[in-house]
């Protein structure tokens, strides 16, 4: 199986971590650059700021877990995304953003590919994790919102990035498609 | 009987209550903003709670996998990554 994660911020570099031993290929998306203050928040170290996510992600399994990822350093757009897309049986967004989450939601029904959606609050007290058919994106309340970056959230981040690999490894399994809600009094499969 | 959980300033609360699952959007905003200046949720205690303070948030409505009816009233989840 081959899955492609799109957005390696901070729900997608920590799912990264703790799927990495699946046993599926990985391909990984990201057009941005790790900035010092992703260090706190994002699973890059120190070493690897100033390098494109995707490419900084591919390098980190290779040299901490002997891990292999595909480091796809574009962004994903109406006129690539379906190649990105090719070959993978199922997609994972991570992204940050209301549109870029539709662009992939439409190529990944169109191809079909089966599509995972996580998401987090900006103040860091709520996660998501929802299946394609059930998902409709959040805008953002202000374009250009802060985001959970400072550290402080990292608690819950580990937790629905630890939950979105769970619900992957369980489609890996059986094919299941649950959805979660992450609050901060717990974990709720709703479906 | 439904279970409303509201996520708040730091906080998240169950709380059962005799209302509809299928109540209105603002229904639900209107009811959770009196449970907060009520102190009636555990831990979630606002006594001059705005009126419009859940304006922003989601409602969303699902059953539980043990089959509970369960209202989240919630803040927007936009973030994957961060830019």
């Amino acid at each position: 199986m081959r899955i492609v994660v799109c957005g390696v911020g901070a729900l997608g570099s920590t799912a990264v971590l703790f799927i990495r031993n699946l046993g599926a290929e990985l391909r990984v998306v990201d057009f941005d650059r790790v900035e010092t203050k992703n260090v706190a928040a994002q699973w890059f170290v120190k070493q690897s700021v100033g390098k494109n996510k995707a490419e900084a992600i591919r390098l980190q399994l290779a040299n901490f877990y002997g891990g292999k990822a595909e480091a796809m350093t574009v962004k994903l757009v109406d006129n690539n995304a379906a190649q990105l897309l090719e070959g993978c049986d199922l997609a994972v967004d991570c992204f940050d953003n209301a549109d870029s989450r539709l662009v992939l939601a439409e190529a990944a029904r169109a191809k079909p590919v089966p599509l995972v959606h996580a998401a987090l609050a900006a103040d860091g007290t709520f996660g998501m994790i929802r299946w394609d058919e059930r998902f409709a994106p959040d805008r953002e309340d202000a374009e250009g919102q802060a985001t959970c970056e400072g550290g402080e959230h990292l608690p819950l981040i580990g937790v629905v990035g630890a939950t979105l690999a769970r619900a992957i490894q369980d489609f890996m399994k059986s094919g299941a498609r649950d959805d979660y809600f992450i609050s901060l009094s717990g974990v709720m499969r709703t479906s | 009987m439904t279970v409303l959980n509201i996520t708040f300033q730091g906080q998240s609360a169950d709380y059962k209550l005799q209302i509809d699952w299928n109540a209105s959007d603002a229904d639900v905003r209107r009811i959770a903003v009196e449970l907060v200046r009520s102190g009636g949720a555990r831990g979630l205690h606002v006594a001059h709670l705005r009126d419009d303070a859940f304006a922003s948030f989601v409602v969303d409505r699902v059953r539980s996998a043990n089959g509970e009816d369960r209202i989240y009233l919630r803040p927007k989840v936009p973030f994957g990554s961060a830019r």
